[in-house]
């Protein structure tokens, strides 16, 4: 079977004058992944490529063109999950990191822990020779001017050929929040969650919302009770609006190969590598595509 | 049926001499948690209630005899969630104050955000009022003792873990049929710097939700976390299981896919409970119909009028 991948940029508002910029970098990141996938990369090793490539755009709320918190500062979370084993690693409120997807990954394989937060997940970086980054590398001159932006996150799942499912999500959080809010991004079974039996799963959107709700897990329990991808997607972000009051986006890969790309929020820009295909999307009900090997 | 409620004071092997410590402790608990639900009060202030006491007392792993880090220093978790909302409020890795399930009920009612971590958690309870407590008040001999001997190199922390008193926690339902979840810890033994647990991740340290029920887990964190145990086991409900039955199924799964053991105290919104474990033991106790229900090794279940003299 091949290998998908599909990433998400982010479930907002998206401008006028950002989507293209958002668009480009959705389809250059699952192509970077994508091609981890087809010289025999993991789907691990795919989303975190794919999210990598995110967290260095500063288009995006993640790593670099992260949102600054109510004390001018960077707070970063990050999860990464392996559908094969369920190991998972995560980061929250990770300070001045440029890859907080690569330290979730380090804390998957090197700690016989899950998360690791604040000062500790930190000093865990250095451990490993991963240094700090002075704040205003990491904060751009957009994010200076205050410009209202709305929160949104990247993040990827993966199907590899051998069948192997895997998920990463990564983000600045919400612009102006309080020192120390987690959302829902490092959560596992909130922000991302991969499993073998049924698939994997990265969300972005209102994170408190997706919290509630345990969104990713929510879609993988309807795909274990026989629903589409799509379908499993389109309830569950329905339920969150109903129940909560809640938009969001989700990106959804099945075991078999099967993808979804969905969204309540007005936008949320999205790209997808399948057999040869890039698909991609900003708009509701907008599915582009082009050959994927340019 | 109602109202009910279901309190833990942690899966794992409590050694002998510490067993009594832990069933008077979680008997204690619901007992006051009941009263409260009697006296007219909310789910959540009867599992509250429950969580702060046994934060409390220094024989549970949570607030003042909580297990210590690496450094020998303590660091705490809590989750709150309420099931008609789906509300809650967490902490992750806070320090210096006595009562983090206070604290992350003050999150769910006092702010937009659902988790606060680390300096920030510490900067909102200063900001709430929240006394700062000297961490020498939150550190016991016996907490102190087996940090000590969980430093040897050969030390298995994980299996050590099983023997001290793990997380503590409560679900309830009141009469109204609103059920909520509190979830309260000191973490792992010996646990990284900033190492967060299941205790604060929302669908796994618990989950309350009005339409299916609720759940407080505790165990081996990492493994619990690998399946989101709580809202793995409200899922089995939604699709009929009864809380016992769900609550086993949950273990059995984490069990056999991961490799971990724990226990978890559950409950519908109709006030069917279960307190259920695939560790060695499990201190637990329930309230319902003037009757207290208590245990701690398997196959126990124990009962008494609560009009009885302790």
């Amino acid at each position: 079977m091949s290998a998908v991948l599909v990433v998400h940029g982010g479930a907002w508002s998206i401008p006028d004058e950002m989507a293209p910029a958002s668009v480009d970098g959705v389809k250059a990141a699952a192509r970077h992944g994508s091609s981890v996938l087809k010289s025999g990369g993991s789907a691990l090793d795919a989303v975190e490529a794919a999210v990598r490539a995110l967290e260095d755009n500063p288009t995006f709320n993640a790593g670099y063109g992260a949102t600054l918190n109510i004390d001018g500062e960077v707070e970063l979370d990050a999860i990464i999950m392996d559908g094969r084993t369920l190991a998972s690693g995560a980061v929250s409120c990770v300070k001045n990191i440029a890859n907080p997807v690569s330290l979730a990954r380090a804390v998957m394989e090197k700690t016989s822990h899950v998360m690791l937060t604040g000062k500790g997940a930190n000093q865990f970086a250095e451990s490993i020779g991963i240094n700090a980054i002075p704040t205003d590398k990491l904060v751009t001159e957009y994010e200076k001017k205050e410009w209202e932006k709305a929160h949104d996150t990247v993040g990827a799942v993966a199907v590899d050929c051998a069948g192997n499912v895997a998920c990463a999500t990564s983000t600045g959080g919400i612009r102006n929040k309080m020192v120390g809010r987690v959302g829902d991004s490092p959560v596992i079974g909130c922000g991302g969650y991969a499993d073998n039996s049924s698939g994997a799963v990265s969300c972005t959107g209102h994170g408190e919302s997706i919290l509630k709700v345990t969104l990713a897990r929510l879609i993988l329990s309807h795909v274990e009770q026989g629903k589409s991808v799509a379908d499993a997607s389109r309830l569950s972000l329905q339920y969150m609006g109903d129940r909560v009051q809640g938009a969001g986006g989700t990106i959804v890969v099945s075991p078999s190969g099967q993808w979804a790309a969905t969204f309540t929020t007005e936008r949320m820009a999205w790209a997808a590598a399948a057999d040869g295909v890039l698909w991609f999307g900003i708009n509701p009900e907008e599915r582009l595509n082009e050959k994927l090997s340019q | 049926m109602l109202p009910v409620v279901v309190v833990h004071g942690g899966a794992g092997h409590i050694p002998k001499e510490r067993s009594d410590l832990s069933t008077s402790g979680v008997c204690s608990a619901v007992r006051s948690a009941y009263a409260v639900l009697q006296g007219g009060g909310s789910s959540m202030d009867a599992v509250v209630e429950a969580a702060m006491l046994l934060e409390n007392n220094p024989s549970f792993n949570a607030g003042c005899g909580s297990v210590l880090n690496l450094k020998g220093e303590v660091e705490m978790d809590a989750l709150v969630m309420d099931g008609k909302t789906l509300s809650s409020g967490a902490v992750s890795a806070v320090r210096n104050i006595a009562n983090p399930i206070q604290l992350a009920r003050l999150v769910m009612d006092k702010t937009s955000h659902a988790c606060l971590t680390a300096e920030g958690a510490s900067q909102f309870a200063r900001s709430m009022g929240v006394p700062e407590v000297p961490q020498e008040s939150l550190i016991t001999e016996y907490s102190r003792m087996r940090w000590k001997k969980n430093l040897a190199p050969d030390a298995n922390p994980v299996e050590c873990q099983m023997g001290k008193m793990g997380t503590v926690g409560a679900v309830a339902v009141d009469t109204d049929g609103n059920v909520a979840c509190a979830t309260s810890t000191g973490g792992m033994l010996n646990k990284m710097e900033g190492r967060v647990g299941d205790t604060p991740c929302i669908g796994s340290g618990g989950y309350a939700d009005n339409m299916s029920g609720a759940v407080s887990t505790t165990g081996h964190g990492e493994a619990i976390m690998k399946v989101t145990l709580a809202r793995h086991i409200l899922f089995h409900m939604e699709q009929g299981q009864s809380a016992e039955a769900a609550s086993d199924l949950g273990l059995a799964h984490m069990k056999s896919r991961v490799g971990g053991l724990g226990g978890v105290v559950t409950v519908d919104p109709q006030g069917n409970w279960a307190a259920r474990f695939s560790s060695r033991q499990m201190a637990w106790a329930a309230a319902q119909k003037g009757t207290l229900h208590y245990g701690l090794y398997t196959g126990e279940h124990f009962t008494q009028i609560i009009e009885d003299a302790h």
